[in-house]
C-alpha cells in the first residue's frame, strides 16, 4: 500500500519561565572593560577639554582661573582685532600658496616615479625623506638657505653677481618663503598618496588602451587622470586641514613678521593664550579655527564615503 | 564519548526574520547526521546553535539529557570543523591542535600523546611544526579535523567542510571522512548543500528548506520516498520528473493520464487520495527509452547527455512537457528522433498542491 | 622595435621628464648637503668667506663641541622617553579598545564608537588652551606624564586597530571559544599576534608624530631640562645669526635630524605605509 510520510511534529512549548540560552554576541557590561582604559583618556583629555575650551571662550580667563563670564565678548574682541583678521587672511593666503602646489607637484612626481626601476625608488626615497624631519630641523635648514651673506641662496646668487631676494624680511616675500619651505617639507605625502592610487589602476586597462592605439597623452587624459580624481580631491582636503594648522614654520623663521604678515591663526592663538596669557581670547580664536577645520574635515568625510561617485 | 542530542521546539530569529521555526530533532548516539538543504535554509544556523555560537530564542537543546543551550560554547564538550577551517594562522599545526587542551589544563604528556595520535591517524605527523599558511587546502582540512579529534568531544560538528576543496580532493576527503567516522566513535553532524555528500556519508539525512525540516530519513528513504516535492527536486540528479496529470481514480489503483491520451497505471490506491490537483512524479531511471509504439508515451528527443554507464534522454511529450528518461550507455538515440517512453507505474509518485507525496508500493 | 617613431618619442619624453625630476631632487637635497657642509666648517673661516663652505678643510670640531657642551643628549633622552612611552601606551590602549569595539558587544557600543570617530575630526588646537589650563591645575607641566598624556586621547589608533580586528575572520574567535578560551585569552593568544602589521604601522606613526611634535612640548615643557629635542634645538637657534657660530648650530641640527633620517632609510616601507595610511584613514 502507498503511504504518506508524516512530517516531524513539533513539541508544545514548555510552560513557565525559560532559562535563557547562552548568547556569545549579547551585549554585556563586562565587555566594556576592554574599551574603558582608552575611553578614560579620550574623555578626560579630549572631550572634556573640548567643551571646557568652549566654556573658556566665554570667559576672561588666565592660566589658573576661569575669571568672569563675558558672553560673546571675546569673539567681538577678536573680530575687532586687526591682527586676528590679518591672521585669518594670512592662513588662507598660505593655504592658497601651498595646497595647489603640493597637489600638482605631488601628482607630477607620482606620474614620473610610478615605475619599478631602481632610480625611481631612490628618487621616491629622496622626495619623501624630508617628511620625517621635525619642523625645527626644516625651518633651520631653510633659514640657512635664506639668510643674507652666509645663506645658500645668497651664495648662489653671488656667483652670478646678483643679490638674493630676502625671503625672510621682505614683506612681499616672507610668506612665499615659508610656503616654499613647507612644500619642501610636505611633498612626500601627496606623492605617496598619488602613487598608491596609480598602483590601484588595473594594468589591463592600459593594455586595452594600447591595443586601441591610444598615445601617451590620450592614455593619461582619458584613463590615468579620471581614475585618480577621487585621490586628487582627497589630497587637496587633507592638505587644507594640515596647512590650516600652520604654526612652527613662521614661529621659527619669522616670528610672524614682518608686521604680522606671516602670522597665521595658530600663531595668533599661541601669542594670545601662551605669551599674553589671555586664555579666554585664545580659546575663542581656537574655536574659530576648529570650525574652519571642521568644514574641511566634513568635506573629507563625504569624499571618503561616496566612493565611485567622484 | 558520544552524545544523544535532543533539539526541542527551537526557534531562531534575526531581528524580524525567523530563520528556524519551531524545529525539533533527535540525533542518536554515534549517529552520522547530515543537514542537507539549499543556502539560507537555516541548516548552518541550526548547527551553530548546537555549537553555542548562536543563541536559541525559544526551545531547548540538550545532550544526554542535560540542557546545553544555556552553556557557553566551550563547556558543551563539542568540537567543530569550520568551512574556512579557522586554523590559528600564527600557531604551528601541533599548537593549533593543542590550544583547546591547554585551555582546560590537560597535562602536557596527555596533550602530546593525543596530538601525535591524531597526526598519525590523519597522516599529518610530518607537518606538525608547519604553520597553516604553509599547508595545502587538503592538509589544512585535516588539521582542522585533527583539532577536533584531540578534544575527544561528545559530538563533532562539520560546517560544509569540503566546499573549499577542489573537486578531486573533495571526493577523496569524502571517502576518508567515511572511514574516519568508523574509527572515531562519536556523534557527528555534517552540514552540506551537496546531496552526494549527504547520500554517501549519512546514517540519516535531515532535509531542510525554508526554516523547517522537510524530511528526516536514511539516504535511501530520502531518495526513493521523498516526503515532499521539494525533497524530490533537491535530492537526486537529474531531479525527479514532474508531469501535470489528470487522475483516474475509478479503479483500485490510480491511473495518471497526460499528453494526449498517455496513461500510466500507478501502484497507488485510489482510496488514499483526496480532492484537488496532483502532479505525477517519476525518476529518470524509471522512464525507459523504447522503440516507438512500445511503452506508454511518445516524445521527440531534445537533448542527450551521455554519462558513460547510461544515457539521459530529454524528450518532449506531445503537449510540450519535458521528461528525462534513461537508456543504455551506448544508446543509438539522436536529437530529433521520435522515441517511445515506458513509465514504470510501480515506481511512481503523486504530489498534491501542498507538495506532500504519495508513493507507489514498488519504491 | 626602435624604428617605431612612437616608441622613440616615448623614450625621449621619458628622458626629459626624468631629467626634470632629477633636477627637482637636487633642489630637494641641496639644502641638506649645504647644512651638513656648514656643520663641518670652522666658524671663523665661514665668517671671513661664506664660499669657503664648498672648500676643504673640513673639521669635526663642531660635533665635538656639540657632544661636549650642549644639552642635546638630555633632550634626545626626553624625546625618547616621551615618544617611546606614548607609543607603548597607545599600542596597548588602541589594541584593547580596537578588540572591544570590533569583537565584543556592550550596551551603547556603536554610539560610543561613532563618538570616538568624531574625535578624529577635532584638531589639537581646539583643545590646547583648555588642556593647558587643566594641566596647570594638576601641576603636570614640565613632567613626562604631562608630555605623554595628551597623545593618549588620539582616536586614530583605536580607529586603525578596530578596522584591523574587524578584518580578521570571526571564525577564529568562534573556534577559540569552542576551544574553551576566555575573551582575554582569545585577544591575547589568537588575535593580537595577527595584528603585528597594524601594530608596526601604528607604532611608527605614533613614535614619529611624538618625536617631531612641537606645539604641545613648547607650551608644556618650559624648563630647559624638560625640553624635547624639537623644542630644545629650536631654543638654541632663535637668533643664530649672531650666536656661537653657524657651523656649531648646524652640527647640532645634523645631530638631531640624522637619527630619524637613518631610521627612515631602514624602515622606509613601514614609515611610508604608516604615514600615508594615517592620512587616508
Amino acid at each position: 500500500m502507498a503511504e504518506q510520510l508524516t512530517l516531524p511534529q513539533t513539541a508544545t512549548p514548555a510552560a513557565g519561565v525559560r532559562v535563557p540560552s547562552a548568547d556569545i554576541y549579547a551585549p554585556k557590561w563586562r565587555n566594556f572593560i576592554f574599551v574603558a582604559p582608552y575611553l578614560f583618556f579620550f574623555t578626560t583629555l579630549l572631550v572634556f577639554p573640548l567643551f571646557w575650551g568652549i566654556w573658556l571662550s566665554f570667559h576672561k580667563a588666565d592660566t589658573f582661573s576661569t575669571g568672569k563670564f563675558v558672553g560673546f565678548g571675546n569673539y567681538i574682541r577678536l573680530f575687532n582685532d586687526k591682527v586676528f583678521l590679518q591672521s585669518i587672511w594670512n592662513t588662507f593666503y598660505f593655504v592658497g600658496l601651498t595646497v595647489p602646489a603640493l597637489a600638482l607637484i605631488g601628482l607630477f612626481l607620482a606620474l614620473c616615479l610610478n615605475r619599478r626601476t631602481r632610480s625611481a625608488a631612490v628618487l621616491r626615497t629622496i622626495f619623501f625623506s624630508s617628511s620625517v624631519l621635525s619642523v625645527t630641523i626644516v625651518t633651520l635648514i631653510w633659514r640657512i638657505v635664506y639668510i643674507p651673506n652666509n645663506g645658500l641662496l645668497s651664495i648662489v646668487y653671488g656667483w652670478f653677481g646678483a643679490t638674493a631676494p630676502s625671503f625672510i624680511s621682505d614683506p612681499n616675500l616672507a610668506m612665499i618663503g615659508i610656503a616654499i619651505a613647507t612644500i619642501w617639507w610636505c611633498i612626500g605625502l601627496p606623492m605617496m598618496l598619488f602613487l598608491s592610487a596609480l598602483q590601484q589602476i588595473p594594468q589591463d586597462i592600459y593594455e586595452a588602451a594600447a591595443l586601441d592605439n591610444a598615445n601617451r597623452w590620450q592614455t593619461l587624459r582619458s584613463i590615468t587622470l579620471p581614475s585618480i580624481k577621487r585621490t586628487f580631491v582627497l589630497v587637496i582636503i587633507i592638505q587644507i586641514v594640515l596647512q590650516f594648522q600652520l604654526f612652527g614654520q613662521p614661529w621659527l623663521m619669522t616670528r610672524g613678521g614682518p608686521n604680522n604678515l606671516t602670522k597665521p591663526i595658530v600663531l595668533y592663538i599661541y601669542d594670545t593664550a601662551f605669551r599674553r596669557w589671555d586664555l579666554g581670547l585664545g580659546a575663542a580664536a581656537s574655536e574659530i579655527l576648529f570650525i574652519l577645520i571642521l568644514i574641511a574635515a566634513m568635506a573629507q568625510y563625504l569624499v571618503t564615503r561616496r566612493k565611485g561617485e567622484l | 564519548m558520544t552524545a544523544h542530542i535532543e533539539i526541542k521546539d527551537v526557534v531562531k530569529r534575526f531581528g524580524a526574520a525567523t530563520v528556524i521555526d519551531h524545529l525539533s530533532l533527535s540525533i542518536d548516539p554515534n549517529e552520522f547526521m547530515v543537514f542537507l538543504g539549499p543556502s539560507g535554509c537555516g541548516k548552518s544556523t541550526l548547527l551553530r546553535m548546537i555549537a553555542g555560537l548562536e543563541s536559541v530564542d525559544e526551545g531547548t537543546i540538550s545532550i544526554n539529557g542535560q540542557r546545553i543551550d544555556n552553556l557557553p560554547p566551550g563547556q558543551r564538550d563539542i568540537a567543530m570543523v569550520f568551512q574556512s577551517y579557522a586554523l590559528y594562522p600564527h600557531m604551528t599545526v601541533a599548537d593549533n591542535m593543542a590550544f583547546g587542551l591547554r585551555n582546560i589544563g590537560i597535562s602536557a604528556d596527555v596533550i602530546s600523546a593525543r596530538v601525535t595520535e591524531a597526526g598519525r591517524m590523519l597522516e599529518i605527523g610530518h607537518l606538525m611544526e608547519r604553520k597553516p599558511g604553509q599547508l595545502s587546502g587538503g592538509q589544512r582540512q585535516r588539521v582542522a579535523i585533527g583539532r577536533a579529534i584531540v578534544k575527544e568531544p561528545k559530538a563533532f560538528l562539520f560546517d560544509e567542510p569540503l566546499s573549499n576543496l577542489d573537486a578531486a580532493l573533495r571526493v577523496r576527503t569524502r571517502v576518508e571522512l567515511a572511514q574516519l567516522r568508523h574509527r572515531v566513535k562519536s556523534t557527528m553532524i555534517f552540514v552540506t548543500h551537496d546531496q552526494i555528500e549527504a547520500m554517501t556519508l549519512a546514517d540519516r539525512i535531515v532535509v531542510m528548506n525554508n526554516r523547517k525540516i522537510e524530511q528526516i530519513g536514511t539516504p535511501m528513504e530520502i531518495y526513493s520516498r521523498p516526503a515532499t516535492r521539494f525533497v524530490a527536486t533537491f535530492v537526486g540528479s537529474p531531479a525527479m520528473n514532474f508531469v501535470d496529470a489528470t487522475l483516474d481514480t475509478s479503479g483500485t489503483n490510480v491511473t495518471a493520464r497526460f499528453a494526449g491520451g498517455v496513461s500510466v497505471e500507478t501502484d497507488i490506491g485510489s482510496n488514499q487520495l483526496g480532492d484537488g490537483k496532483y502532479t505525477f512524479g517519476i525518476r529518470s531511471e524509471d522512464v525507459r527509452v523504447a522503440p516507438v509504439g512500445q511503452g506508454n508515451a511518445e516524445g521527440v528527443v531534445d537533448v542527450i547527455e551521455r554519462l558513460g554507464e547510461r544515457t539521459l534522454v530529454y524528450a518532449r511529450l506531445g503537449d510540450g512537457q519535458q521528461v528525462v528518461g534513461s537508456d543504455a550507455g551506448n544508446s543509438p538515440v539522436a536529437v530529433g528522433d521520435r522515441i517511445g517512453l515506458a513509465f514504470d507505474g510501480r515506481k511512481s509518485h503523486l504530489f498534491n498542491e501542498a507538495g506532500h507525496a504519495w508513493h507507489a508500493r514498488g519504491v | 622595435m626602435s624604428h617605431n617613431p612612437a616608441i622613440k618619442g616615448r623614450a625621449f619624453g621619458d628622458r626629459v621628464l626624468l631629467g626634470l625630476v632629477i633636477l627637482l631632487a637636487i633642489v630637494m637635497i641641496a639644502p641638506v648637503f649645504f647644512v651638513v657642509a656648514l656643520s663641518l666648517k670652522n666658524n671663523q673661516e665661514l665668517m671671513v668667506d661664506p664660499n669657503s663652505v664648498f672648500r676643504l678643510p673640513y673639521t669635526l670640531v663642531n660635533y665635538i663641541n656639540t657632544v661636549g657642551t650642549s644639552s642635546v643628549f638630555r633632550w634626545v633622552l626626553n624625546s625618547a622617553i616621551v615618544a617611546g612611552g606614548l607609543t607603548i601606551f597607545t599600542l596597548v590602549l588602541s589594541s584593547l579598545a580596537g578588540y572591544g569595539f570590533a569583537r565584543l558587544n556592550f550596551p551603547g557600543r556603536d554610539a560610543l564608537f561613532i563618538i570616538v570617530l568624531l574625535g578624529l575630526a577635532v584638531p589639537e588646537q581646539a583643545v590646547l588652551v583648555a588642556r593647558h589650563q587643566i594641566f596647570s591645575w594638576i601641576g603636570l607641566h614640565n613632567s613626562y606624564p604631562g608630555l605623554i598624556l595628551p597623545g593618549l586621547s588620539s582616536a586614530f589608533g583605536v580607529f586603525l586597530m578596530t578596522q584591523y580586528f574587524r578584518a580578521i575572520p570571526k571564525e577564529l574567535d568562534e573556534a577559540a571559544m569552542l576551544d574553551n578560551a576566555s575573551r582575554f585569552r582569545i585577544f591575547w593568544k589568537v588575535l593580537l599576534p595577527l595584528t603585528v602589521p597594524a601594530q608596526a604601522t601604528l607604532g611608527i606613526f605614533t613614535f614619529l608624530g611624538a618625536w617631531n611634535d612641537y606645539f604641545w612640548p613648547l607650551i608644556s615643557a618650559t624648563k630647559k631640562e624638560m625640553f624635547t629635542l624639537t623644542v630644545g634645538i629650536a631654543s638654541t637657534q632663535v637668533n643664530f645669526a649672531q650666536s656661537q657660530g653657524i657651523g656649531f648650530l648646524m652640527a647640532q641640527a645634523v645631530f638631531a635630524g640624522a637619527p630619524i633620517l637613518i631610521v627612515y632609510l631602514f624602515f622606509q616601507k613601514y614609515i611610508v605605509t604608516a604615514v600615508s595610511g594615517a592620512a587616508v584613514r
